[in-house]
């Protein structure tokens, strides 16, 4: 219990007399950790409008009006085979022209004088919510039209593929970046630790002297950059915060992106803490990396 | 307890020992003597495990230094204490912090540790001293902090490096004293220096050394 006292002891004392040092190594991590923040934080956010579009992906298969009941049943017995399916309704002519009034009440004189109902009957079918969504869509969408009574198959799944799309290049983006920041914030970490290591190096000297291990003199330095780490992870996430916070006011004032304000989150709390952790292990690998480093040159 | 066998250390193509060959038994005091060069420090260093030999074999409590593995120099180091001229003290501690930390490294309890840093303070009479930070001790106080650290773990062997080099002859008499109690409580003690007073005043077996060679080894000198 001493022992574990007298480390972290060093450890603080360590960050507190290398307090410039310190300061520097947190604010250059917590901008590097923030900068991979960014793109975890539009990944995170596309990945979220594209699940709900594609949990609200609709077929609507519009029939002929010369349809036979057998046609029609047996496209309703295909539809129910069809696994990728959550649900699928019916609509007649007449619940289709009803449906238009009570949506466009000011536009039903657009129908007007062209006789009987226009309106095609049609099934409109729901996908199940599923990662891979936007491909059964075309798949069924194919399979339909072949169908006889079948006069026309709409779906909107070109955009939902486009922004799958962007998702996954985001995806491999923000995996990219993030090696390459997180190598950053090791060496970062490493450099502040290492310059609290020379500035100690006497000290290390007589507690080797004394018979102290590697393992114990090497211990404050790795929580000093965990301590760096987690804090500069800490901040990142205020600096990220503080800027989700005005993108998001100023999207409010953008009509072509309207709706968008309200589906776009910052990260869960457990990403939070994740992204802290992170900051945490990387400073920790950036201390091991010098402390390891400069002892195994001086044993 | 110590034996070194044609022991021969080179830096840089300089030679610090050459072939030297050594006993020391148990509860000894071994003066080691010799002008600036002669090799003192890194004999101590040799059997303190600081340093490898280039050739030879030395054998410490029957572990062979040079077989160790880095990993076992630190428990190696916790059987011996080591004094040096210039203290080696953290100067922003205290006297009682200093003195403690070996016990802290080897993990002892709160209250072993209290006893043995107090017992230690005492031998040394720097009790009165345990809360007062080492930068602002004289020479000679810092010393026996230096001492107390290297005894408070109760070694088997203590070796001393010039541990009189920046003190007077008054503080290099009371120094020497503590030496001489360390040892005659069974404490085996090597200690280097050129310092004549050190010599005569410990009486006991001396070694002389000169350009990494074995001069002299006698028991005691008139």
């Amino acid at each position: 219990m001493k022992r574990l006292m007298y480390l972290l002891r060093e450890a603080m004392r360590g960050l507190r007399i290398n307090r410039a040092n310190t300061i520097i190594g947190i604010i250059t991590t917590a901008f590097t950790i923030a900068s991979f923040g960014v793109f975890l934080l539009l990944y995170h956010n596309v990945r979220t409008i594209t699940g709900s579009l594609q949990d609200q992906i609709q077929v609507i298969i519009y029939l002929d009006d010369a349809i036979t009941n057998q046609d029609k049943s047996a496209l309703e017995l295909a539809l129910k085979k069809e696994t990728h399916i959550e649900s699928h309704t019916f609509l007649s002519k007449e619940e289709a022209l009803q449906d238009f009034h009570q949506q466009f009440p000011e536009e039903a004189y657009l129908l007007e004088g062209i006789g009987d109902n226009p309106l095609p009957a049609s099934f409109i079918v729901t996908i199940a919510p599923a990662p891979q969504a936007s491909s059964h869509v075309s798949t069924l969408a194919t399979q339909v039209k072949t169908l006889s009574g079948v006069e026309h198959v709409r779906y909107s799944q070109d955009w939902v593929e486009r922004v799958t799309l962007f998702s996954s290049y985001l995806e491999i983006g923000a995996l990219s970046v993030g090696i390459i920041l997180s190598l950053a914030s090791v060496t970062i970490i490493s450099n502040t630790v290492r310059l609290a290591f020379l500035a100690r190096r006497e000290e290390i000297e007589i507690l080797r002297l004394i018979g102290a291990t590697g393992t114990f003199i090497a211990i404050p330095y790795l929580i000093e950059g965990a301590v760096l780490g987690a804090l500069g992870g800490g901040l990142s996430l205020g600096l990220l915060r503080g800027g989700f916070e005005i993108v998001r006011d100023n999207i409010r004032d953008l009509s072509w992106v309207g709706g968008v304000q309200a589906s776009i989150n910052f990260f869960p709390i457990q990403m939070s803490v994740m992204l802290v952790m992170a900051g945490l292990i990387l400073g920790c690998a950036g201390s091991a990396l010098s402390v390891y480093g400069w002892m195994k040159i001086r044993t | 307890m110590i034996q070194l066998f044609h022991v021969t250390k080179h830096y840089e193509g300089c030679i610090a020992l050459s072939d030297l060959t050594l006993r020391v038994e148990k509860g000894e005091c071994v003066l080691i003597t010799g002008p600036s060069g002669a090799g003192k420090t890194t004999l101590l260093k040799l059997i303190f495990g600081a340093e490898f030999p280039d050739d030879g074999q030395i054998l410490v409590q029957n572990r062979n230094i040079a077989r160790l593995r880095s990993t076992d120099i630190p428990f190696l180091r916790r059987t011996m204490g080591f004094v040096l001229q210039d203290f080696k003290l953290l100067p922003h501690k205290t006297v009682y912090e200093n003195v403690e930390l070996p016990l802290i490294i080897r993990g002892l309890s709160s209250f072993d540790a209290k006893r043995k840093v107090s017992e230690s303070l005492r031998a040394v009479g720097m009790d009165h001293k345990r809360a007062t930070n080492t930068s602002v001790l004289s020479a000679g106080e810092q010393q026996r902090v230096c001492i107390a650290r290297a005894v408070v773990n109760s070694p088997i062997i203590l070796l001393a490096d010039e541990p009189t080099g920046n003190l007077d002859p008054e503080l290099t008499y009371e120094i020497t004293e503590l030496f001489k109690a360390i040892n005659a409580r069974g404490t085996t003690v090597m200690l280097a220096t050129h310092n004549r007073q050190v010599v005569e005043q410990i009486n006991g077996r001396m070694i002389k050394l000169d350009c990494g060679r074995l001069l002299t080894d006698q028991g005691t000198i008139s």
